[in-house]
């Protein structure tokens, strides 16, 4: 068991949540109140950075999706980065590595370079 | 603090010192009598009997009493409350009797204003050289502070037991509601289907936090019967909400038609409506449908993000029947299912599993346990049916000891092999 911490950061194309620890039952709702204290403009990005994540359970997936249905309603996009082997398997099983695009870092996601949703290929 | 060593001083100190002290003394106490007058305890002298003989100005004033009242006319037990006059024979006064002192007890004196102060109570009979008693020396300290200190005390050790008992209650009620609850999300027991055996399982990792694992057997139409099984993300009593919300639509949605992604499409309807906005509620879900004919089994079924079925063959052999691509259920307004069907045949057994079981951690490095040790698992069982594959799956969960901590169900389904007996034709 290790705590959740969020910190975030702000590159060209949106804010970047660098995720760090467990993501479960008790500290899923903290990855809401960060994206939701976040000023996200239409047509930004938001990246989750999951590189330091520990531990993702269903409560953790069902807040990665809040993320993407709070980020949609301000017309923004969302991107998952680094998303640790375990938690990439079970997005798999549960058909949400269709609706997240998946980037191999932070890089990799600014370097895609698009700031618009409608242009990301992975999108549902 | 002056403190004076054994140790020799420095000669040319020894003067010095000797001045240093007279100076002390003098600060310190003009008299020994009034130190004995204004001490910060009481003191008194009694004669055997109790006679007060001697009281100081301390205990005089707590008292509240002339002095020219006391001395010569009081009797030390004559100070105390009743409680006090009481303990002083029944105890004090005998165990001095017998011991000589009598250190540090606790009683109440009352004073002229009639209240009780606390007090500490110390005696010692002073004897002559024969060992005659002659009288006895009696400190008062005064134990307001303390005594208030010990009640408060008292009160916060009272304040928290009761506390202890009072939340060790709501818990027991608590686990008892949830039980009921978790219950009554799932059948109570799986109704019989003929031609068809079944077996299910549940574990809860925890018994204060619901699960959201669930399951359901039911008939729907011209002999067909409708299953599913399904994990909705995340615990507690808003997981349980959804389950709820889930099994009850899958059902009524199974009655309407009983198409698998169909079933799905209506569910996934449901919950994302429902939950559009604030935070959503998700699950995956295998549902599907039995047609039984000919001896054999007709399974149609579609899966929305769930890990797909197993299916135990009478060969001995296990294979996955996949699904993949399924979207988790709720999550997008129109979600893509994956149907996939199948025959059981006499001895076949259909698997249904939530992921507890598939990502428990075993073994000292917490390894994943996976679908492919479940498959090899369950080709190691003889092909005996579906009671016979959860007793083997269940005694695995319990193996997996504190590597499981997820809820986990599990749904089997199958069709019994013919029993072969020599008066098989008879029959």
């Amino acid at each position: 068991m290790s705590p959740l911490t969020i910190t975030t950061r702000y590159v060209a194309i949106g804010p970047v949540l660098e995720i760090t620890g467990d993501l479960d039952h008790y500290t899923a709702p903290e990855l809401r109140t960060a994206v939701e204290s976040l000023t996200l403009a239409a047509g930004q990005l938001l990246v989750l950075d999951l590189a330091r994540l520990d531990f993702c359970d269903s409560s953790g997936i069902s807040a990665l999706i809040s993320a993407r249905n709070l980020a949609t309603e301000q017309g923004a996009g969302i991107a998952l980065a680094a998303v640790p082997a375990n938690t990439a398997r079970i997005l798999g099983i549960v058909g949400l590595d269709r609706v997240f695009p998946i980037h191999d870092d932070v890089a990799a996601v600014t370097a895609a370079g698009s700031s618009d949703p409608s242009r990301r290929k992975k999108i549902v | 603090m002056m403190c004076r060593t054994a140790q020799e001083p420095e000669p040319g100190d020894k003067h010095d010192a000797d001045v240093t002290d007279a100076v002390f003394t003098s600060l310190l106490e003009d008299s020994a009598e009034e130190l004995y007058e204004q001490a910060p305890c009481g003191y008194l002298s009694t004669l055997m009997d109790g006679t007060i003989a001697k009281i100081n100005t301390t205990l005089l004033d707590w008292l509240g009493l002339d002095r020219s009242r006391v001395v010569g006319r009081m009797r030390f037990a004559d100070l105390l409350s009743v409680g006090g006059k009481l303990y002083h024979e029944t105890h004090f006064a005998p165990l001095l009797q017998m011991q000589g002192e009598v250190s540090g007890i606790a009683m109440d004196i009352k004073t002229a204003g009639g209240r009780r102060m606390p007090v500490l109570v110390t005696s010692k009979v002073k004897t002559t050289q024969d060992g005659e008693p002659l009288l006895i020396r009696t400190t008062v300290f005064d134990a307001r502070d303390r005594r208030a200190y010990e009640t408060e005390l008292l009160r916060g050790r009272q304040a928290a037991e009761e506390a202890r008992r009072r939340s060790e209650a709501d818990r027991a009620r608590l686990q008892e509601a949830l039980a009921v609850l978790q219950q009554s999300l799932l059948p109570a027991e799986l109704p019989v289907v003929p031609g068809l055996e079944a077996g299910s399982y549940y574990h809860t990792a925890s018994p204060d936090l619901l699960g959201g694992d669930f399951y359901d057997l039911f008939p729907v139409d011209g002999g067909r019967w409708a299953f599913f099984l399904g994990d909705v993300c995340g615990k507690g009593p808003q997981a349980a909400a959804v389950t709820s919300l889930t099994r009850y639509t899958l059902r009524a949605a199974a009655l309407h038609d009983a198409d698998p992604v169909t079933v799905l499409t209506t569910l996934n309807t449901v919950l994302y409506e429902r939950y559009q906005s604030g935070e959503g509620r998700y699950c995956t879900t295998i549902f599907g449908v039995l047609e039984p004919q000919d001896g054999r089994v007709g399974v149609h079924l579609a899966s929305g993000g769930h890990p797909s079925a197993l299916i135990q063959r009478a060969d001995g052999s296990a294979d996955f029947l996949p699904t993949p691509g399924g979207l988790l259920v709720g999550v997008l307004p129109q979600a893509p299912f994956v149907a996939n069907r199948t025959d059981l045949l006499p001895g076949d057994t259909l698997l249904l599993y939530t992921d507890g079981l598939t990502e428990a951690r075993i073994g000292p490095e917490r390894a994943l346990y996976g679908e492919d040790a479940l498959r090899a698992f369950t080709a190691g069982q003889p092909p005996a049916g579906p009671q016979a594959l959860i007793t083997a799956l269940s005694g695995l969960l319990a193996s997996f000891g504190e590597g499981l901590d997820d809820d986990t169900a599990l749904l089997a389904l199958g069709v019994p092999a013919p029993i072969l007996t020599a008066n098989e034709d008879m029959t």
